[in-house]
């Protein structure tokens, strides 16, 4: 079946190559030509210009814009915390020891002397709560190296302090409560017309609380300025409390340089996600992250998030992401055995270049999980690729419209043409068939004029002629008669017994006689008369 | 010109079938690859926070990624806060902060959002059907105006008698005084005076140095229960009813052991006091429960671990019983078409109750569907973890089948008014009190407190 199919194939193509396609359907194969140049030419155009790759590049604009973003607006934000932090401490450690000196103590009375802590804590309330509100900070602490009570069991890791939250430091002037009590005395809290927060204890669990220790440590250690002192806690939930949260700390030193305690702000995971929120109208789980540096990876478990997501519950084990540069163009972080994610990430300097902490990495990096990117890079190419199919069924289309409607007048008209009805009133308002009947019209005419004239050059030589045989002499009659039978002059001369040079003589007289130059004419105007069916004699 | 056509129609349809791969994709009115989020405000922080945001979390994960929404907690406040930022968002005040799409609030707050045409009808997500699952006072109250519903239930809560068990139960061993004591407010009267003598006893000081016994959170919720049991209206014309004989009664009960020291006068929350065991009763929300930690710290820092009772709300003898309904529900700010009904979705799948009694169990808020009020609650019971919690629900069975639920008027003037009176009430217990103490080294203290209440006249009328 199909080998007959391929033989009629066959022959129809030889019958096309024999007789050539036809105007309609090479006007469309021109046409389609046009429409592929085209669009091949506007995909070389997407090629150089790099549209293809648009999507990736418009990716990695959004990306470093973000990037560039959360970096100034996390940088600043520390920066000012650092500042203020250390500030704080300053102010702080010459007020207490003053107080003290009033007491006639000094700050290494305080864990022998409990009974002084709270008048000495009561007495920085407004201070604490001043820089509080000015650092725009979630929450600000003081803990000083004593407990109230040494006797109780746990005294070791319970110190004494002041810890107040405030839930909204966004909001400019708050009649509201939004400044809590989270740790210290309650005496404090009445006084001042806060209530307790609803995870407040009396003194601050430093059993295990680097934020705490390490500061402290480092400030014995060292002698240097408060401002190469201070030391950010990476990302954690204090002891009784909800909440992840990281704590500048810097140590409370007095004159002497004797350190009794630290003091600090605190940024909470709520601000620091209101604070640097990435644009995710692109992409929704876009997240920035402040994370520790550990080796080749961030540290997801002492992080800080922020983004529409919530990006907490997608670091599951709390794996660091190590990061491995991704083609062109991202940076790819995997988490072992967890998801993967594509961004970028900058260093960010969260200490002078001379503080006791500056080994301490931390980085900043915005982010997404790696399907979202493919995904959108995939939808976008895919709607590229309709887009061109469009492009190329719309082309056919309009080819084959196009094609049709411009052959079917000419059609029309070789039909006009070849009916042979070639009036005035048949114009195809092609102007080149129009051109063309015009001139097939006119030489039409000319012929059947020529035709007619002819005729009528005929009709008169015919009529001269019968009109000139009467003056055949009867000798030249009866040789004239014998030409009309087809006799040869010699034939003649042979028949009528003479001689041949007299025939010729009477033949030059018939010829000047009935006006022919030559027997040939002389035949030709017999033959016509005869065809004319016009009788001579 | 047949062929014309269907070469037209041909090219039309091709150009529709690309607009609709490139445009338009996903099912009626959510994506679930191009999710839309949806920033909430919520007033359940600190211990309250981790039931939050597990929840949270979890719709993310399942109802959301299914239908593409994605939730995002903006804020964690007190409530009071939230009204200020809500009021602040809705007069567009200089620094106000953006509106969330939805949010927790009181009727006193959603109040002043409807009436500027703020808030969504979150009754057109659901059907009859799905509506008629939940309690009907809750519905009721959370319809401010006609039909449309503004607030829809999610957390209610009553008052109820939190009593701190372990030091209770010493002193009702060495007295006679039993939990049936705390019944009615007269018996709670009484109670504290005799723990005021116990707890002088107790630490062998000088005889008026004993502790209060108890604190109610709010006078003015008090004083409209108290009237509401012995029959009254305490809110008439949206003004104070101080004429009424019952007045007397609540002010016998509070003066006498105010100025004493029986009865605490302050300014912040019970539970603030039940903390450093300054007082051991406290009437307060059923949603506060998580604020009655289960150590008590003393002044010396010394910590002692104790159990709580929850005991339903006390009578005025004589009176009915009946209880404060209160609690907020959750508002949809009005926004698109599609962050309402994301939101429809996140607040029916919050309230299914599964869902619900997880919150519930974690929290201290009430059930809000009959289903989950009922049968399920019994059995669920035994399954929470936090044993002030498991007396709690069991209290507030009791109460759902024993009491009368009272809902307060909605006015704008109700805050000022309530504001008003219990400054004005422990303005006066206070001063009084401040002259007892002076009279107290000059005489006993029956005498003192005659002389005190004699000067002081019966306390009439306030804020109008």
């Amino acid at each position: 079946m199909t080998v007959n199919k391929l033989e009629i194939i066959k022959q129809e193509l030889k019958k096309t190559s024999a007789l050539g396609l036809s105007m309609r359907l090479k006007l469309f194969l021109f046409l389609m030509v046009l429409v592929v140049v085209m669009v091949l030419g506007v995909i070389v155009v997407f090629l150089l210009t790099g549209t293809f790759t648009a999507g990736l590049g418009m990716n990695e604009k959004l990306f470093s814009d973000n990037l560039n973003h959360a970096f100034r607006s996390i940088s600043k934000q520390y920066g000012q915390l650092s500042a203020q932090a250390v500030e704080f401490a300053g102010d702080l450690s010459i007020s207490m020891e003053n107080t003290l000196r009033e007491k006639g103590r000094t700050v290494t009375d305080l864990q022998d002397h409990p009974e002084i802590l709270e008048d000495l804590l009561t007495g920085e309330y407004q201070r604490a709560l001043f820089s509080l509100q000015r650092a725009k900070s979630s929450g600000v602490f003081i803990i000083l190296d004593a407990t109230v009570n040494p006797k109780l069991e746990n005294a070791a890791d319970s110190r004494a302090g002041l810890f107040i939250k405030n839930m909204e430091p966004n909001i400019l002037s708050a009649s509201s409560p939004t400044i809590l009590l989270l740790r210290g005395f309650p005496g404090i809290g009445r006084k001042n017309h806060i209530s307790m927060h609803a995870q407040w204890s009396m003194e601050f669990d430093t059993s295990s609380a680097p934020y705490y220790r390490i500061p402290m440590l480092e400030a014995t250690r060292q002698k240097l300025s408060l401002s190469r002192l201070y030391y950010w806690n990476p990302a954690a939930t204090l002891p009784g409390t909800s909440e992840e949260v990281m704590l500048c700390s810097v140590s409370l030193l007095d004159s002497k340089g004797n350190v009794f305690g630290i003091c600090g702000f605190e940024v909470s995971a709520m601000l620091f996600k209101l604070a640097h929120m990435p644009d995710s109208s692109t992409y929704t789980r876009l997240f920035c992250m402040l994370a520790p540096v550990s080796g080749n990876g961030l540290d997801t478990s002492g992080a800080m998030f922020s983004g529409g997501y919530s990006a907490r519950s997608i670091f599951l084990q709390e794996q660091p992401l190590t990061i491995e540069k991704h083609r062109r163009f991202f940076f790819r972080y995997t988490e072992e055995g967890g998801n993967t994610y594509l961004g970028f990430h900058l260093p960010v300097e969260m200490y002078p270049r001379d503080s006791a902490f500056y080994d301490q990495k931390w980085a900043v990096a915005l982010m997404a999980p790696a399907e979202d990117i493919k995904n959108s890079l995939a939808g976008f190419n895919f709607r590229l690729a309709v887009l061109f199919a469009v492009l190329m069924g719309l082309g056919i289309v309009i080819s084959v419209f196009l094609s049709r409607l411009y052959i079917k007048p000419i059609i029309e008209g070789l039909d006009k043409i070849k009916s042979e009805v070639l009036d005035d009133a048949s114009k195809t308002k092609i102007p080149e068939i129009d051109e063309l009947i015009e001139f097939l019209s006119a030489r039409l005419h000319e012929k059947s004029s020529r035709e007619s004239q002819e005729k009528d050059l005929s009709s008169t030589m015919l009529n001269d002629f019968i009109k000139n045989l009467p003056t055949l002499s009867p000798a030249e009659r009866a040789v004239f008669n014998l030409y009309v039978r087809q006799h040869t002059a010699k034939e003649i001369a042979g028949i009528l017994c003479l001689s041949i040079n007299t025939i010729k003589t009477h033949t030059k007289r018939i010829y000047s006689k009935l006006n022919v130059s030559s027997r040939a004419e002389l035949l030709l105007l017999i033959n016509m008369l005869k065809e004319a069916g016009r009788e001579f004699k | 010109m047949k062929t014309r056509i269907i070469i037209f129609g041909f090219g039309i349809s091709l150009f529709l079938f690309a607009g609709l791969l490139t445009g338009c994709q996903g099912d009626n009115v959510l994506d679930p690859k191009k999710p839309v989020v949806i920033t909430i405000w919520h007033n359940y922080g600190g211990p309250m926070k981790y039931t939050m945001d597990e929840l949270i979390d979890e719709f993310n994960e399942t109802v959301g990624a299914e239908k593409g929404i994605i939730l995002s907690i903006t804020s964690i406040s007190g409530s009071a806060t939230l009204h200020e930022k809500l009021v602040m968002a809705a007069n567009r005040d200089p620094g106000a902060p953006e509106f969330p799409d939805i949010t927790t609030a009181y009727p006193k707050t959603a109040i002043i959002l409807a009436q500027k045409d703020l808030l969504g009808d979150i009754g057109e997500q659901f059907t009859d059907e799905e509506l008629s699952a939940y309690v009907p006072q809750f519905l009721a109250e959370g319809r401010l105006f006609d039909e449309e519903l503004y607030i829809f239930p999610t957390a209610k809560s009553t008052e109820v008698l939190f009593v701190n068990k372990t030091v209770f139960d010493r002193f009702a061993y060495d007295t006679n005084i039993g939990y049936e004591d705390l019944q009615t407010f007269e018996g709670i009267a009484k109670t504290a005076a005799e723990y005021y003598e116990w707890t002088s006893r107790q630490t062998g000081g000088p005889a008026n140095m004993g502790s209060m016994f108890f604190m109610a959170d709010s006078l003015f919720n008090l004083t409209m229960i108290a009237y509401r049991q012995l029959g009254e209206d305490f809110l008439k014309d949206n003004r104070l009813n101080l004429s009424s004989p019952v007045f007397s009664r609540i002010w016998e009960f509070f003066y006498e052991p105010a100025v004493r020291g029986h009865l605490a006068v302050f300014d912040g929350y019970a539970a603030d006091l039940m903390k450093t065991g300054d007082i051991i009763c406290a009437l307060g929300s059923t949603a506060g429960v998580l604020f009655y930690p289960s150590t008590v710290t003393s002044v010396s820092n010394i910590t002692e671990q104790v159990e709580y009772a929850v005991l339903p709300c006390p009578v005025f003898e004589g009176g009915k019983k009946v209880a404060l309904q209160r609690g907020c529900g959750m508002c949809v700010i009005k926004s698109t078409k599609e962050k309402e009904y994301a939101a429809g979705i996140f607040l029916k799948w919050f309230t299914e109750p599964e869902q619900n009694l997880r919150f519930i169990s974690s929290t201290g808020y009430l059930p809000v569907t009959k289903e989950a009020f009922g049968e399920i609650m019994v059995k669920e019971m035994g399954n929470v973890s936090d044993p002030s919690i498991q007396k709690l629900l069991g209290t507030a069975i009791e109460m759902h089948q024993e009491y009368d639920f009272f809902l307060p008027p909605v006015f704008d003037e109700f805050d000022d008014l309530q504001k008003q009176y219990e400054k004005e009430l422990k303005a006066v217990a206070l001063e009084s009190r401040k002259e007892y103490g002076e009279l107290l080294e000059h005489m006993d203290a029956d005498t003192a407190f005659e002389q005190v209440k004699e000067k002081r006249g019966l306390f009439l009328g306030t804020g109008d």
